[in-house]
């Protein structure tokens, strides 16, 4: 029967090819133009670092210094070099990582041209913090971290360019004057939002050389990013070499984060870093009242509206764009429908239930849904390849906004749906027009 | 006109009434928050630097090489740097500044007025050489500019010296409303360094630090490079400064090569910055002109069936009496009166998207005028995408009334 | 009040020419009740159609009240049917989305009447066909014979010379057609000229004359019953008086 009824919907689709064709296409844009905002909205703001964020900490307190505080309602967004260095030592958290962007030149073997890169210091949590993939060896050591050792990881395009490809790990990169040796390749890694650098430039990719934070100091590799200070060095600092400035600078640029098990561990946390700040309070920093904050990192990321908010409104508008497809479509089936009232009729007076011309039109109904389905997820492939075009690649090749089976599931259940949705009351409108009314003009 | 008839036929027709009412009310409320949207952005997006962007490049230099590791030996670069790109033909100014304009890159500050303990006014601050002024193209409107001699000394004042320095009028006018500001003196809010301001810019918009600071900035004399850093050079083309950069990279490596050159023009940045925006917009107005299709071709799909449905009626209609063209205007009229509907009760529920908008996400309240104008828009599309099936309509034989099936 | 001279009507469908009249020939005087037979196919409603300007014609000539329209413009052929002739359909043709009023003021709304008049005009005609207490009923909430006498309503408010009348008893049962066929004869004492195609011997028996249609061309045709020629206009016939 069900295939008799398919049979019956396809030549009714062929019928009147120009009116499918709008019905079709009605659809298709409907889910097309759905699909893509609502993926490139789902792809900004879903969870960045799936089954780990509701586990991951951002550490902020209030260490500005002077009287006129900028930062009276919320502490500022980062950290100081020395308190970073103080926090990693809590045994609280399971991990914690403490990071920020410099930038250096690498000095390629064989004499190349030296290229500029940027680069992120941090501690060996971030990998696993992060569900950073490698492709060879590894994190560094939480021993490299202190010690420190000079190593490095670097990202898989930085591979390619340096080594051809091949396993880098225990080679060495001459990074400024200072040579370290490769101990991991990152895999492809392109994560929708830079989660551990939520300040700054978020929706960036990771940056392509990694190393341990302690070798800021010996490096002299200074922060490239975002910093705020509010201390002026005083006579003959600036002598002092970078490492000895850096512990005594109050300048902000460190992004701290603590891998914290449950709200429990969490709470523990806080009292800790409130703990810290009081016994520096007593050191004389600190001068402000106690304002810290440790932020779970869907919060922060709601917070600092990483997700931009026109996303949002495009998502919520294309949502509605759907609703108008479907009230479109509606009037298309019942026009349709009703137009064959005689026909209906015929079929009625020759014992057709009300049930089967029923069945019968919502057959149709969801077989032009679900071409109408197909082809705009083809469009939403094409509008995505455009948003792609448009907000640029990462530098690993792979492309920021992808189309994900749940995605493709989900637009052909919504056409199923619109398909449904908009037939139920045409067809029910055709299979209760009476058998007799259309009979007896014949 | 058959106002009243045609009314009392359109109760009597309510599914394709209540449809037709409702797509476009939603098309309706829809458009006109796109169109607000995408106006809210556009504004953002017009908005006018002052400086001569079209003529400007923006070049990056970057050492790497040890020797260039002593800040004197970077300090003399910067001067040769400066004497080779003025050199060039086709370069009009030069000038060394931190100032980043359409960069998202920057420095900020708190001053006031010295001595006083007002609330700190936050500034965008830079470093630049006297060129600064005539290579953006924007005019000291009050008071001087600086001398070479204070920009080669500014660097190595010491804090307790008083920096000459020029400001935007924006700022200027925070502290002295009425005028007279130069000549007069602010300070850094932890009173590190003090300012005698020296001269104003009128014209100085660059989106940085917050909106706040975005008209405010603080010039101040002092060569600005670093190992760590680089160096910026902004240079004022005559012509077009994308055929200059070329010329502009090879000098600048002929001069020192142990050093990265980037080369860009204004223009590019500028058009970086509004990325975001610019895909914003496109994609308001792809998900508008969409939806203004789908809702015109639902309209005439219903159009076309409500007059094929009727072919008899508009045969007997046209037996008694009515030409082509009152048939025409018999459709095209009663899907205004629809369309009209669908309007009225769409402006309400424009209201209702846009409050939930503002309230969620974010944007701009709607003004009417956006309303009346997608209304406007929608009345035209409406009564258009009638006009097709109402002249197929017309064209139905009157004899067709005579026809017994 | 009508005359055609050699009309000939050819309706082609593809490859196919099939002429429906053929130098068709009639003239029918003002006040006649004329009944046209035939059977199916034999040019009746094509007849109609071009009697009524709902057609055109090919070769020929045709005269309605004393003017010459055989080769008229949509919009004149418009203003005629509108003014000058009134049709009854075999069935009905009410529009169903209208209501008595609405209906019978159709053509009254074509003819750019002022409100009042109107008013006035489908009361008084609503009330000749006895529905006056139907004013506000839809076509689907009446009876068959009810709406042809609507329909006939909507043909005396318009108050035209020529009726013509496609078989207008043919849907209906005899007693309803009998009702019909005595308002169209009091409408046609007033003053009124109707053509009226029929199946129905007894009903063409009424008329002053029967013509017989058959392949396109007049066979017969013979005056049943002797037709006063120049009545004089004024009339005592209810109908024309409540007119």
């Amino acid at each position: 029967m069900l295939l008799y009824n398919a049979r019956l919907a396809w030549k009714s689709i062929r019928r009147n090819p120009v009116l499918s064709f709008l019905i079709v296409l009605g659809i298709a844009l409907g889910v097309g133009v759905s699909t893509t905002f609502i993926t490139a909205y789902h792809v900004l703001a879903r969870d960045p670092v799936p089954g780990k964020s509701e586990s991951l900490y951002y550490v902020r307190m209030n260490s500005w210094g002077v009287a006129d505080d900028p930062f009276l309602r919320t502490p500022p967004p980062l950290i100081t070099y020395r308190d970073a260095l103080e926090l990693l030592k809590s045994p609280v958290p399971v991990r914690s990582t403490a990071s920020f962007q410099s930038h250096d030149t690498v000095f390629p073997e064989g004499g190349a041209r030296p290229f500029g890169q940027d680069l992120r210091l941090a501690t060996a949590d971030l990998f696993p913090m992060f569900a950073a993939p490698f492709r060879y060896g590894g994190p560094w050591s939480r021993e490299a971290d202190t010690r420190p050792e000079s190593v490095a990881v670097i990202s898989s395009a930085l591979n390619d360019r340096l080594f051809g490809g091949a396993n880098s790990v225990g080679r060495t990169i001459r990074l400024g004057n200072h040579p370290v040796r490769v101990v991991g390749v990152l895999g492809a890694w392109r994560p929708r939002v830079r989660a551990f650098a939520l300040f700054g430039s978020p929706l960036d990719a990771p940056e392509p050389i990694f190393l341990p934070l302690a070798l800021a100091g010996p490096m002299e590799l200074k922060p490239h990013e975002f910093q705020m200070s509010w201390r002026t060095p005083q006579p003959g600092e600036e002598k002092l070499p970078y490492a000895s400035q850096l512990m005594l600078d109050e300048v902000l640029f460190v992004s701290f984060w603590a891998e914290l098990t449950d709200a429990r561990q969490a709470e523990t946390y806080r009292h800790y870093v409130d703990a810290y700040v009081s016994e520096q309070k007593k050191l004389g920093r600190f001068p402000h009242p106690l304002n810290n904050r440790v932020t779970p990192m869907l919060d922060l990321m709601d917070e600092l509206k990483v997700v931009p908010p026109q996303t949002k409104a495009l998502a919520a508008i294309s949502l509605l764009f759907l609703v108008v497809a479907a009230l479109n479509l509606i009037g298309l089936f019942l026009g349709k429908f009703l137009a064959r009232a005689a026909t209906v009729g015929v079929r009625r007076a020759l014992g057709a239930s009300r049930r089967t011309i029923f069945v019968q039109h919502l057959v149709e109904c969801e077989l032009m849904g679900l071409a109408g389905g197909l082809c705009g997820v083809l469009l939403a492939l094409l509008g995505l390849a455009v948003l792609n075009h448009v907000y640029g690649d990462g530098p690993q090749g792979v492309p920021f906004f992808r189309l994900d089976l749940l995605m493709v599931l989900a637009a052909v259940g919504l056409s199923l749906l619109a398909g449904a949705i908009a037939g139920v009351y045409p067809a029910w409108r055709i299979c209760s027009v009476p058998p007799a009314r259309h009979l007896k003009t014949q | 006109m058959e106002f009243g008839p045609i009314f009392r036929s359109l109760l009597r027709n309510r599914a394709r009434v209540i449809l037709i009412v409702a797509e476009v009310a939603l098309t309706l409320a829809i458009v006109a928050n796109c169109l607000s949207l995408i106006m809210d952005t556009r504004t953002k997006l017009a908005r006018e630097s002052g400086f001569d962007e079209e003529h400007i490049a923006v070049i990056h230099t970057n050492p790497f090489d040890d020797h260039l590791r002593q800040q004197t030996v970077l300090d003399q670069l910067v001067d040769q740097d400066r004497r080779t790109l003025r050199a060039l033909p086709g370069v009009r100014a030069v000038s060394n500044t931190s100032l980043r304009p359409w960069q998202r890159s920057g420095n900020i500050t708190s001053v006031r007025i010295p001595g006083t303990h007002d609330e700190p006014v936050s500034t965008q601050v830079c470093s630049a050489d006297p060129g600064v002024f005539e290579t953006l193209g924007i005019a000291i409107t009050e008071g001087r500019g600086f001398t070479e001699a204070e920009y080669d000394h500014g660097a190595d004042a010491p804090p307790t010296e008083v920096l000459p320095v020029v400001v935007s009028r924006a700022l200027a006018n925070r502290f002295y409303p009425s005028g007279g500001a130069v000549g007069k003196q602010i300070g850094d809010a932890d009173e590190s360094q003090r300012y005698l301001i020296v001269g104003i810019v009128d014209r100085f918009y660059n989106p940085f630090g917050g909106s706040g600071n975005d008209e405010r900035i603080i010039f101040m004399p002092a060569r600005s490079v670093g190992f760590d850093r680089g160096a910026q050079y902004l240079v004022r083309t005559a012509g077009d400064p994308a055929r200059l950069l070329p010329q502009i990279e090879k000098a600048l490596l002929g001069v020192e090569k142990g050093r990265f050159v980037r080369t860009r023009t204004m223009v590019e940045d500028r058009t970086e910055f509004h990325g975001r925006d610019r895909i914003l917009v496109a994609s308001l107005n792809t998900v508008m002109a969409l939806l203004v299709l789908v809702t015109a071709l639902g309209i005439v799909g219903l159009t076309s069936f409500s007059v094929s449905e009727r072919r008899r009626q508009i045969g007997t209609r046209r037996a008694l009496g009515a030409d082509r063209a009152a048939i025409v205007r018999h459709f095209l009229l009663e899907n205004w009166m629809v369309t009209s509907f669908g309007i009225l009760l769409g402006a309400g529920l424009a209201y209702a998207l846009n409050f939930g908008i503002v309230t969620w996400v974010a944007g701009a309240r709607l003004s009417p005028a956006v309303v009346a104008a997608g209304a406007v828009g929608l009345w035209i599309i409406g009564v258009g995408a009638a006009l097709g099936p109402a002249l197929r309509g017309a064209q139905v034989p009157p004899a067709i009334a005579t026809r017994n099936v | 009040m009508l005359k055609m001279e050699n009309v000939t009507k050819i309706y082609r469908t593809g490859m196919v020419e099939t002429r429906a009249l053929r130098d068709f020939t009639l003239e029918v005087e003002e006040g006649e009740f004329v009944t046209l037979t035939g059977p199916s196919g034999s040019g009746k409603t094509t007849f109609l159609n071009v009697s009524g300007l709902l057609d055109g014609f090919e070769q020929g000539q045709y005269w309605l009240d004393g003017r010459d329209v055989s080769r008229l413009s949509d919009r004149e052929m418009s203003r005629i049917r509108n003014e000058k002739i009134g049709f009854i359909f075999q069935s009905f043709n009410l529009i169903p989305d209208l209501d008595v009023f609405d209906n019978v003021d159709v053509p009254l709304r074509y003819r750019g009447l002022k409100a009042k008049e109107r008013k006035e005009r489908i009361e008084k005609a609503v009330t000749m066909v006895g529905l006056s207490s139907r004013l506000r009923h839809l076509p689907s909430q009446l009876s068959g014979g009810q709406q042809q006498r609507v329909a006939i309503a909507r043909v005396l408010a318009g108050d035209p010379k020529l009726i013509l009348a496609d078989e207008p008893t043919g849907n209906l049962d005899s007693a309803m057609a009998r009702e019909i066929m005595d308002i169209l004869d009091q409408v046609n004492e007033a003053g009124t000229t109707i053509i009226m195609v029929t199946h129905n011997p007894e009903h063409a028996a009424r008329a002053h004359r029967q013509l017989h249609i058959a392949d396109g061309r007049m066979v017969d045709l013979e005056r049943i019953a002797p037709f006063p020629l120049n009545r004089p206009a004024a009339m005592k016939s209810p109908v024309r008086q409540a007119l």
